[in-house]
């Protein structure tokens, strides 16, 4: 075996090839791996956007999760004397046409988009990447079939469907996901397609089937790894289009139902008050307009620092 | 000697995630007027550096620390960026090492040539034309009135860069840049290419800095020779000065590493051991003393002067001058420096050749369908197939090398991957020992791939790049569901296999250099105890000094496990040393079959020939002068009619032209397809 051969023998030395002793490369290599980890969040954090972007979206979390605890009221605790307030030191936020108070209402509103964000985003996220994978690289009528799926569904529009789909059903929550899911897998399972056909022809997916793996293993073990980072960005980015479309699908009544509060809900009441009051439109408008940013901002920031397409160079 | 371009103690450095690196420290060298000079080195040398500094187009994070780059009596390096664009183009032009992508594929070469010459606002759009045309005439591009009119992609590989000196040429520049000129071609091609900068450098009295890597294209084709090695000229001098009589334990190193330099084919190669020094921490001392043969002590702590030698030129060593210089050094030609080759008392232990094959593959076809089945019967065409692989019979027995030759399209990758069931056949057998597996349904062909691995062209790009090398060279434990193996102790058996250190395995791929991503492909390849490897040019992508390790590494391997190998390759010197037989493909057929030495000692087909006198040689006293094959490797699609190299072929005759060869056998057992092979001494009649 090889410990017998002599270095002579083998005509190459068994000298460490990077040229340091061998028991200090991990050392190295670690100390490399965490210097380029340390320069990527420094050009993160030095990057305006994306310290921004995180900022405005650790907001949106922290709001919508702890909203019980720092909402000053029930949001549909109703104040007859105070209502259509503009701010006060009591409504800071001031009321609705029903004495609410639109402060607490906002907080609990983002609940609901964080819901409709959250679940929405993975799910679609999820089953995108694994029907683009399987277009990718699957056989070539599987591929024409799902693409045929997806294209039907992108040229659909999505208030229009869920016009549709409210008339059969019914307004609720579920509904709004569902429609939010459905109309945004196209989009990474298009993304997943085009990185899938472009690995599928590399050496190294041929390496692994020279070797014998099947499609599973080379799909989640070679491609989803390689195929999966740009999608990460692109959720990051869709995340703002989710909430906005929850948003507008209850700012139409199609959405949440009353009295749950909603960035869209409190919008479309506000906008029944617009002349007797600007304030719950206002209030209904500003977290939107920040969540949007905040998102956006950070997948950009992301984008930049991740994406090795995006790297200066020659 | 009138000095041209002269570059004095220039230094950049790259600004990257690892810190600065210092890519050129203190490089200073001359171009005289109307000479060739080549700028060798191998990856990583900074040769390519020096080249994009000259003409100002280094990479955004590069930063040029000091030196100067004086080009007549201008300083390149103070230039503004209006006057460096003046001076680009023309004044100094580069010819580029892929044609395919250094042209514009959506304009024809008429419109790109007319764009060359934008400055000149005197030259009428007709003038500009004729200037064009006359140009690519001088590079012997056929009927060049009616193919400037074409665009890049009705242009051969050979063809475009014929098209690509012709455009370098265009605007008369007094300095030509050359960049790898070759490297993206054939054989027969790189031949043509080389022989056409030969009678440009007769007719025009050009300057050229040529940047290569191939001591064969440097040695043909210079006056002059920059040794380069991690960013700093370490010799200098006459061509024939330094490929006779090299005063660098590098450049003597690397010319004894040159498979083509070898004669001897028995035994192992010599090789540089260890690696490029991380450039981001330079060692101080000498830049080569950690891989150097002939290291002192001195050499790790000082740095080694500049010594001019009798006969010119200059050599960083400490063995020429100092306290420690060594009257002996040079030694004489003879004399092996670098450890491993002929010398050692280890010669590679006979592998016992079995007679059984294990690989057996009769009249073996492959096609490939070129239009769908509807477009192809409303443009009736009857058979819209084109023929990759045509009738090829081959085997391989344990212990044996065969090497697979050929150009590029000549089917031969594309026969190694239907050997390996990755193509669908068409028609014939292969046979996996003694058992049919052609076009077998992958769940029945999945057991057989333990004992059938292939290594792929690419080293590091076949590997899969989010991965780290321990999960890579276990991998094919766990594909094959093998159950009570301990997958660390795998992991390690299979690292001191292919001598690669352990701590490597916590690396991913595009931190590890060629040489280590080739290594870590060949303990996956033969992590299940394979009886067959079938290697995709094993040493493509790899320094010269590195490939002899890996070669050697492939024979140990194979003496120790009788393994069969099948080597796909289109680089000659190389499958001479590791071949027992040869054969040679030739679009899609086997022209040549036989013993290696003896089809290197005298070659029976044509082709054949063009190929082992296409090699150019690390040699300027061997300089060709005539060029074997013309032509190029036509497409697969439009095949001639008679033998498939009649149209290249210097001895075809009529006879050649309509009737196809059939396969004729020698006594020794080598085959042909040919009517007048050169073995039979009736031919020179």
């Amino acid at each position: 075996m090889s410990e017998k051969r002599s270095e002579t023998a083998t005509g190459s030395p068994a000298v460490d090839t990077s040229g340091v002793a061998a028991e200090t490369v991990p050392d190295a290599l670690r100390e490399s791996a965490a210097r380029e980890r340390r320069e990527k969040l420094r050009l993160f954090l030095t990057n305006w956007q994306g310290v921004t972007g995180l900022t405005l979206v650790l907001l949106f979390f922290a709001s919508a999760i702890f909203a019980p605890w720092l909402a000053p009221y029930d949001p549909n605790a109703i104040d007859i004397p105070a209502r259509m307030s503009g701010p006060t030191l009591d409504h800071w936020a001031g009321t609705d046409q029903l004495g609410r108070d639109t402060f607490s209402r906002m907080l609990y509103g983002g609940r609901v988009a964080l819901k409709v964000a959250a679940i929405g985003v993975s799910v679609a996220l999820v089953i995108g990447l694994a029907l683009g994978m399987l277009a990718g690289y699957g056989p070539r009528w599987l591929d024409n079939l799902l693409l045929l799926a997806f294209d039907t569904v992108r040229a659909f529009p999505t208030i229009v469907l869920a016009l549709a789909t409210v008339a059969l059903t019914g307004p609720s929550l579920e509904l709004v996901l569902a429609i939010v899911i459905v109309t945004s897998i196209p989009q990474y399972a298009r993304i997943a397609r085009t990185s899938t056909l472009a690995l599928k022809s590399t050496d190294f997916i041929l390496a692994e089937r020279s070797l014998g793996a099947g499609m599973g293993r080379v799909l989640f073990h070679h491609v989803m790894p390689n195929v999966i980072g740009p999608l990460l960005i692109l959720a990051a980015m869709e995340v703002p289009v989710v909430v906005t479309v929850e948003a507008g699908l209850s700012f139409l009544g199609l959405g949440v139902l009353p009295p749950t509060a909603s960035w869209g809900t409190i919008l479309n009441e506000g906008y029944l008050v617009i002349r007797d009051t600007p304030w719950l439109v206002i209030a209904g408008g500003i977290p939107l307009i920040l969540t949007t940013l905040g998102f956006t901002f950070l997948g950009e920031a992301l984008r930049d620092v991740f994406d090795p397409r995006m790297n200066r160079g020659r | 000697m009138e000095t041209l371009l002269d570059i004095r103690n220039l230094s950049v450095d790259f600004r990257t995630t690892r810190g600065r690196v210092h890519a050129l420290r203190d490089v200073s060298f001359k171009v005289p007027k109307n000479r060739f000079v080549g700028v060798v080195g191998e990856s990583g040398s900074g040769k390519s550096t020096v080249l994009w500094s000259i003409l100002g187009l280094l990479a955004g994070n590069a930063e040029v620390t000091g030196g100067a780059i004086e080009f007549g009596d201008r300083d390149l390096l103070k230039m503004t960026e209006a006057q460096l664009r003046g001076v680009r183009g023309e004044e100094i032009s580069v010819v580029f090492q892929d044609p395919m992508t250094s042209q514009i594929p959506v304009l024809t070469y008429a419109e790109q040539m007319q764009d060359v010459l934008y400055r000149r606002k005197g030259m009428s759009t007709e003038e500009k034309r004729r200037r064009a045309v006359e140009l690519m005439a001088k590079v012997g591009i056929p009927d060049p009135e009616t193919r400037i009119d074409q665009y890049p992609h009705h242009f051969s590989g050979g063809m475009r860069q014929r098209a690509g000196i012709a455009m370098a040429l265009l605007t008369d520049p007094s300095l030509i840049l050359a960049d790898e000129p070759t490297t993206a071609l054939d054989v027969t091609m790189e031949a043509q290419i080389i022989h056409l900068l030969q009678e440009l450098q007769n007719d025009l009295d050009a300057t050229v800095v040529l940047v290569s890597h191939n001591l064969g294209l440097v040695a043909e084709l210079c006056d002059e020779v920059v040794v380069m090695y991690a960013g700093e000229v370490v010799e200098a001098g006459d061509v024939r000065q330094i490929f006779h009589a090299p005063r660098h334990p590098y450049t003597r190193a690397l010319l004894e590493c040159d498979p083509a330099r070898i004669s001897d084919t028995q035994g192992r190669l010599p090789v540089i051991p260890g690696d490029v020094p991380d450039l981001a921490h330079p060692p101080g001392g000498c830049i080569f003393a950690a891989r150097c043969p002939r290291a002192m002590d001195i050499c790790r702590e000082r740095t080694p002067p500049d010594v001019a030698g009798q006969a010119g030129g200059v050599a960083r060593c400490h063995l020429l001058d100092g306290p420690a210089a060594d009257p002996g050094w040079p030694p004489p030609e003879d004399v092996q420096v670098v450890q491993g080759g002929r010398a050692p008392a280890a010669p590679l232990p006979a592998p016992a050749i079995g007679d059984t094959p294990v690989l057996e593959v009769e009249d073996l076809n492959v096609r490939f369908q070129t239009m769908g089945a509807l477009r192809a019967r409303m443009k009736g065409i009857s058979d819209p197939f084109v023929d990759a692989v045509l009738d090829v019979s081959l085997s391989v027995r344990p212990g044996e090398t065969v090497g697979l030759v050929g150009e590029s399209g000549s089917g031969k990758t594309t026969f190694g991957r239907t050997v390996l069931n990755l193509v669908p056949a068409e028609r014939g057998s292969v046979r996996f020992r003694g058992d049919e597996v052609r076009n077998m349904p992958e769940r029945h062909f999945k057991p057989l791939r333990r004992d059938m691995a292939m290594m792929f062209q690419d080293p590091v790009g076949s590997l899969s790049p989010r991965k780290s090398v321990r999960a890579l060279v276990t991998e094919p434990f766990q594909i094959h569901g093998l159950r009570g193996v301990d997958l660390d102790a795998e992991a390690e058996r299979l690292c001191d296999l292919v001598r690669l250190p352990k701590a490597f395995l916590s690396r991913y791929p595009h931190e590890l250099s060629g040489g280590q991503a080739r290594r870590v492909g060949v303990a996956r390849a033969l992590a299940l105890n394979p009886k067959l490897i079938i290697a995709d040019e094993p040493t493509a992508g790899l320094d010269v000094s590195v490939q002899g390790e890996i070669l050697n590494l492939m024979a140990d391997l194979q003496a120790e496990h009788g393994l069969g190998y099948l080597i796909i390759t289109h680089n000659l010197p190389v499958v001479r040393h590791i071949s027992d037989r040869l054969a040679i493909m030739y679009l899609g057929r086997i022209v040549e079959q036989g013993d290696a030495e003896e089809i290197f000692r005298q070659p029976a087909h044509p082709y054949t020939e063009a190929l082992v006198r296409g090699v150019p040689q690390p040699d300027p006293d061997r300089r060709r002068t005539h060029v074997a094959l013309t032509g190029e490797v036509p497409s697969l699609m439009n095949r001639p009619t008679g033998c498939d190299f009649v149209n290249r072929c210097p001895y075809a005759d009529d006879y050649c032209r309509q009737v196809q060869p059939g396969v004729s056998a020698q006594p020794d057992g080598r085959r042909y397809r040919c009517h007048y092979p050169l073995t039979r001494p009736a031919r020179s009649a």
